[in-house]
C-alpha cells in the first residue's frame, strides 16, 4: 500500500445547456388550459428593491425633495397616469400593463416592520408576524395541507440549486432543481439507485426511511423533470442571464403540462446602497423582459388564464436617499400580480402617502398576508387559514 | 467499542481511524473520563486577526465600510477555525460539541467576527459550568445585546426582545410566564448595552430602577435577579433537560428519563457538567433505540468526514461554502430559535449533495453546485467551482490490518456507519473496483459514505 495517497478533485462549471432542435411547435395549437389546474409563479427581487424608483411618483415634490439626486425626472419616467410611471428598465412589464395584464398593490408591508434581510425575508418566506419564529415557509404548508397532487416532490419547485425556507413545510417540501441536466446527472447514481431498489420492502427506522423517501423522490422526480424540459422549447427570446433562462424553463415546463403548481425563482442583486440609478435599472429590465417573454409564451399557448405571477421583495428602501447616491433598508414596498384573470388590473389602491411616514419609512397599507390568503383560497383552492396560522380577509385581486 | 463509537459521535464528532484503533483497549468509563478530562482543560483558541481599526465615533463612511469589511472577513475565519477545531483529533472533541450545543440554543447572528469570538469565548468558559452562569455572561454579550436589540432598552422605551426571547427560547419556554412577566422583565434589563468596541457597558441613566412585579413578586428587581428568579422554578430545568436529551440522546423523548435527568439538573444547581456525566454513564444511552437515529447536523457531517480522511481544503472558503450549500453556517442560524434540525436538514438538493460530498473528495463525481447569494454580496455571486482537497486514506487502510478481504466490508461499515445498512456485500463488489486490494479498499471506503446510513449518528 502506498504511503500516503493524495487525491485531488477539482470540479469545474456547469456545460452550457443542451436543448436538442427537432422538438414539435406548440405555436398555432389549439387553446387550451394546464390538465392541472391553476399554477402560480413567484418571484422574489432579493436585496430590497426600491419601489419608489420602480412605479415613481413624478409629480410628487416630496419626493423629489428627499431624492435630489436619485429621483428619477419627470421626462425619464414612463407615465402610466397622472402622478405615476415605470422606472425606465420597465417598458416590457409596461406593455404587459396597457394590455390590461398587470395589478400593483402599492404599500404593501407587515406591522413592526424588520429592516434585516435576513429576518424581513424570513417573514415574508414563513408569513409569521415579526415577533414570531417560524421554521416553515407558506407554500410547504400549503404542500403540508394535503391539497390534491402536493405529495408529489415536484409540486412545487424552486429554480435553484438549493430550496429556499418559503418551500419548507412541516412534512413536505419543495424541490430544487438549477438546471435539469445539472440535477440528473447528480441524481445519476447508479449505486445509489441500486441501493436505493434494494432498500425495498425493509424495516428502517424512521429518520432513515425518511432519508431513502427523499433519495427515490429525487431520482424519479430527476428523470420526470429532465424527460418534461425536453418536450417544448420556447420560440420567445428570454433575457440570456440566470434568470432570464430560468423563466424560459418554467415557461417550457408549464406548457410541458408539468405536474407543477407552484414555481418559484429569484433575481438578486438590489440591496443598492450605492449608486442605485444604474444598476437598478438594468436590474428592473432583465425583470421585466423575462418575465414579458414568459407572458408571451403562455398566451401563445392558450395558458395565461390559468397562471398567476406574483412579484416581491423583502422590503422596500427609505425614502431619502443616502449620501452614496443610493438607498438604505426600508419598509412597505409595491408587490406586483402579472396574469390573464386579474379581477382589477391597474393599481389596486393608491400610491404610497409620502407625508405620513413612520420615522422616515412607508407605512404598510396592505398586509402581504391578505395576498397570501388570497391566493391560497381563490387560486390554489387551499385552507388560507390554516397554513398561514390565523384568519386574514382576502383582497379581490383575482 | 460499538458504544465507545457512539459516545465519540454524540460527544464528539466521531473518531479518526487513529482514534478508533487507540480506543480499542478502554473501557466506557475510561472514555467518559477522558472526554471529560480533554474538556476541562483550558486550551487556547485562536482569535481572528483583529481589525486594523478600532471603532470610535466620527469614523467616515469609508473607514466604517473597510471595518465591516475586516469584520465579516474576520467572521469567516472564525467559521472556517471553529469546523477544523471539531474535526481534529488535536482539540477537545467534547468542548466543541457542547459549545456547538449552547451556540443552537443561544442563537445568535452577527457579522463581527469579534464579537461572534467573543461570544464562543464566553460559551466554552461556562459550557460545562452552572447554567444560570452562562445565561448571565450570554445576557451581558455584546453579541447577543445587539442581535436582540437590548442596546435599544431604555428605562423610556423599553425593547422587550430580550426578556421574551431568554424566556421563551433560552430558559423556561412557553406557557410558564405572561405577557406581563416579559414586560417587567425587560425593564430589569433596560440598559445592558454594548459600547462602540463591542464591551458590556450598564448605562444607568437609562436603567430602570423602579419596583417590578415578576412571577408574582415585586421589587427592584434587575436583569441578575430576573435569571435567579426565572431558574428558581423547576420548568426551567425541565426545558433545558429536554433540549439536552433530544439534541444527545434521541429527538424522541422519553419523558421518565428527563424528570429523572431534569430532578438531577435542579438539584445540582443546574451543574451542566455534571448533567452531561450522568447522561454519557447511563446505560439507556448504549440502548440500541439510542444508537444511529439522528440525523447529522452540516457541520456533524463535514467535520466527520474530515476527521474520517484527514481531509485538507487547499482553499479553505470550501469550509465556508460547505456550511452554506449544506445549510449550516455557523453563528448565522436561520433565526434566535436556532436551527430546527433532523428532518429539517433535508431536502432534495442538500440530501444529493451530503450523498455525493465524499464523491467529490474522491473525485469520482463532478462538484457543481451554487449557494444562494447573500442579500449585501454585490452582483456575481459567489459561486465556488472547485472543492481542492488532500485526503490522507493511510490510517483508514491500517485499520484493515490482518483482514482479509472479503471482510473488508464489515470491518468498514462497523468503523463508519452507525445506522447498519441492509446491504449485501455482493452488491457492494458491484460497485466496488478489484484492480488490488487497496483500490478495493478505497472504492469500498467511498461507497460506504456515500449511504444514506452514513447521515446518521
Amino acid at each position: 500500500m502506498k504511503r500516503r495517497a493524495f487525491i485531488k478533485t477539482s470540479a469545474l462549471a456547469t456545460t452550457s445547456l443542451f436543448l436538442p432542435s427537432f422538438l414539435p411547435a406548440s405555436i398555432g395549437g389549439p387553446l387550451r388550459g394546464s390538465r392541472f389546474g391553476k399554477i402560480l409563479v413567484v418571484i422574489q427581487l432579493s436585496g430590497g428593491n426600491d419601489g419608489l424608483n420602480t412605479i415613481v411618483p413624478y409629480r410628487n415634490d416630496i419626493y423629489y425633495q428627499n431624492r435630489p439626486r436619485l429621483g428619477l425626472p419627470a421626462s425619464e419616467v414612463l407615465r402610466v397616469s397622472d402622478e405615476l410611471g415605470f422606472n425606465p428598465g420597465l417598458q416590457a412589464l409596461r406593455e404587459l400593463y396597457d394590455e390590461g395584464l398587470v395589478s400593483i398593490l402599492s404599500s404593501v408591508g407587515y406591522p413592526n416592520p424588520d429592516r434585516s434581510h435576513f429576518r424581513s425575508m424570513d417573514i415574508w418566506h414563513t408569513g409569521s408576524g415579526s415577533a414570531d419564529y417560524w421554521s416553515t415557509g407558506w407554500l410547504g404548508r400549503y404542500l403540508d395541507s394535503e391539497c390534491e397532487g402536493c405529495a408529489n416532490p415536484y409540486h412545487a419547485l424552486e429554480l435553484d440549486d438549493s430550496l429556499s425556507l418559503a418551500l419548507k413545510g412541516y412534512e413536505h417540501s419543495g424541490f430544487a432543481m438549477g438546471k435539469p441536466e445539472q440535477l440528473k446527472r447528480t441524481a445519476d447514481n447508479r449505486f445509489l439507485k441500486a441501493v436505493e431498489e434494494a432498500s425495498r420492502g425493509h424495516e428502517q427506522e424512521e429518520q432513515v426511511a425518511y432519508l431513502y423517501k427523499v433519495m427515490a423522490n429525487t431520482h424519479s422526480s430527476a428523470d420526470y423533470l429532465y424527460a418534461q424540459s425536453k418536450v417544448k422549447q420556447s420560440r420567445v427570446t428570454f433575457p440570456i442571464t440566470p434568470f432570464g433562462q430560468g423563466l424560459k424553463q418554467v415557461a417550457e415546463l408549464i406548457t410541458a403540462d408539468t405536474a407543477t403548481r407552484v414555481y418559484y425563482i429569484s433575481l438578486t442583486g438590489f440591496d443598492t446602497h450605492v449608486n442605485q440609478k444604474g444598476r437598478q435599472e438594468r436590474l428592473l429590465k432583465e425583470y421585466a423582459e423575462g418575465v414579458k417573454a414568459l407572458v408571451t409564451d403562455l398566451k401563445q399557448n392558450g395558458l395565461l388564464e390559468d397562471t398567476l405571477i406574483l412579484t416581491f421583495s423583502e422590503f422596500g428602501r427609505r425614502v431619502k436617499q443616502n449620501a452614496s447616491n443610493g438607498t438604505d433598508h426600508g419598509t412597505a414596498n409595491n408587490v406586483f400580480l402579472l396574469g390573464g384573470s386579474l379581477h382589477k388590473p391597474g393599481f389596486f389602491n393608491p400610491a404610497p402617502n409620502l407625508l405620513d411616514l413612520d420615522e422616515g419609512d412607508l407605512k404598510y397599507q396592505i398586509d402581504f398576508r391578505n395576498i397570501y390568503a388570497t391566493i391560497l383560497d381563490k387560486w390554489l383552492e387551499a385552507d388560507a387559514k390554516g397554513i398561514l396560522q390565523g384568519r386574514y380577509e382576502g383582497l379581490p385581486i383575482i | 467499542m460499538e458504544k465507545i463509537q457512539h459516545l465519540y459521535w454524540r460527544a464528539g464528532f466521531g473518531l479518526s481511524p487513529r482514534e478508533w484503533k487507540a480506543k480499542q483497549n478502554l473501557n466506557l468509563q475510561q472514555a467518559v473520563d477522558e472526554l471529560f478530562r480533554e474538556a476541562g482543560a483550558d486550551w487556547p483558541v485562536e482569535a481572528p486577526p483583529p481589525p486594523s481599526e478600532r471603532p470610535a465615533r466620527g469614523m467616515s463612511e469609508e473607514q466604517k465600510k473597510q471595518l465591516q469589511e475586516q469584520e465579516r472577513e474576520s467572521l469567516s475565519q472564525v467559521r472556517k477555525d471553529w469546523l477544523k477545531r471539531m474535526a481534529s483529533p488535536r482539540h477537545s472533541a467534547l468542548m466543541e460539541r457542547m459549545s456547538l450545543f449552547w451556540h443552537g440554543h443561544f442563537a445568535c447572528q452577527t457579522f463581527s467576527g469579534t464579537l461572534a469570538f467573543q461570544q464562543l469565548r464566553t460559551i466554552r468558559k461556562y459550557a460545562f459550568g452552572k447554567f444560570g452562569d452562562l445565561v448571565l455572561a450570554i445576557a451581558r454579550d455584546p453579541a447577543m445585546i445587539r442581535f436582540l436589540n437590548n442596546q435599544q432598552n431604555h428605562k423610556d422605551k423599553p425593547n422587550e426582545n430580550f426578556a421574551r426571547e431568554l424566556m421563551e427560547l433560552f430558559t423556561i419556554g412557553r406557557g410558564h410566564y405572561t405577557e406581563q412577566d416579559i414586560k417587567e422583565a425587560a425593564r430589569a434589563f433596560t440598559g445592558w448595552s454594548s459600547n462602540l468596541q463591542g464591551i458590556y457597558t450598564f448605562r444607568p441613566q437609562v436603567h430602570d430602577y423602579g419596583s417590578k412585579t415578576f412571577f408574582g413578586q415585586s421589587g427592584a428587581f434587575d436583569g441578575t435577579d430576573i435569571i435567579a428568579m426565572i431558574l428558581e422554578k423547576r420548568e426551567t430545568a425541565q426545558f433545558i433537560t429536554r433540549k439536552v436529551y433530544r439534541y444527545f440522546v434521541n429527538e424522541k423523548v422519553d419523558e421518565a428519563l428527563v424528570e429523572d435527568l431534569s430532578r438531577r439538573f435542579y438539584d445540582s444547581d443546574y451543574d451542566i457538567g455534571q448533567l452531561m456525566r450522568t447522561i454519557f454513564e447511563s446505560d439507556w444511552f448504549y440502548a440500541p433505540h439510542n444508537i444511529g437515529v439522528k440525523i447529522k447536523s452540516p457541520v456533524e457531517l463535514v467535520a466527520g468526514i474530515m476527521r474520517t480522511l484527514d481531509v485538507r481544503f487547499i482553499d479553505d472558503k470550501a469550509l465556508v461554502f460547505l456550511q452554506r450549500a449544506l445549510g449550516q453556517v455557523l453563528y448565522h442560524p436561520p433565526n434566535v430559535a436556532g436551527w430546527a434540525g433532523g428532518k429539517t436538514w433535508i431536502d432534495n438538493a442538500t440530501l444529493m449533495m451530503r450523498l455525493n460530498l465524499v464523491g467529490y473528495l474522491f473525485q469520482l463525481s463532478e462538484f457543481n453546485f451554487r449557494v444562494k447569494d447573500e442579500p449585501e454580496a454585490a452582483m456575481g455571486g459567489k459561486a465556488l467551482r472547485r472543492i481542492d482537497a488532500t485526503v490522507d486514506l493511510e490510517p483508514l487502510m491500517q485499520l484493515l490490518e490482518g483482514v482479509p478481504p472479503e471482510h473488508y466490508s464489515e470491518r468498514f461499515a462497523s468503523y463508519l456507519l452507525q445506522a447498519r445498512p441492509q446491504l449485501s456485500t455482493s452488491l457492494l463488489n458491484g460497485y466496488t473496483s478489484h484492480n488490488s486490494n487497496w483500490d478495493y479498499a478505497r472504492t469500498l471506503a467511498m461507497r460506504l459514505m456515500s449511504l444514506p446510513e452514513y447521515q446518521m449518528c
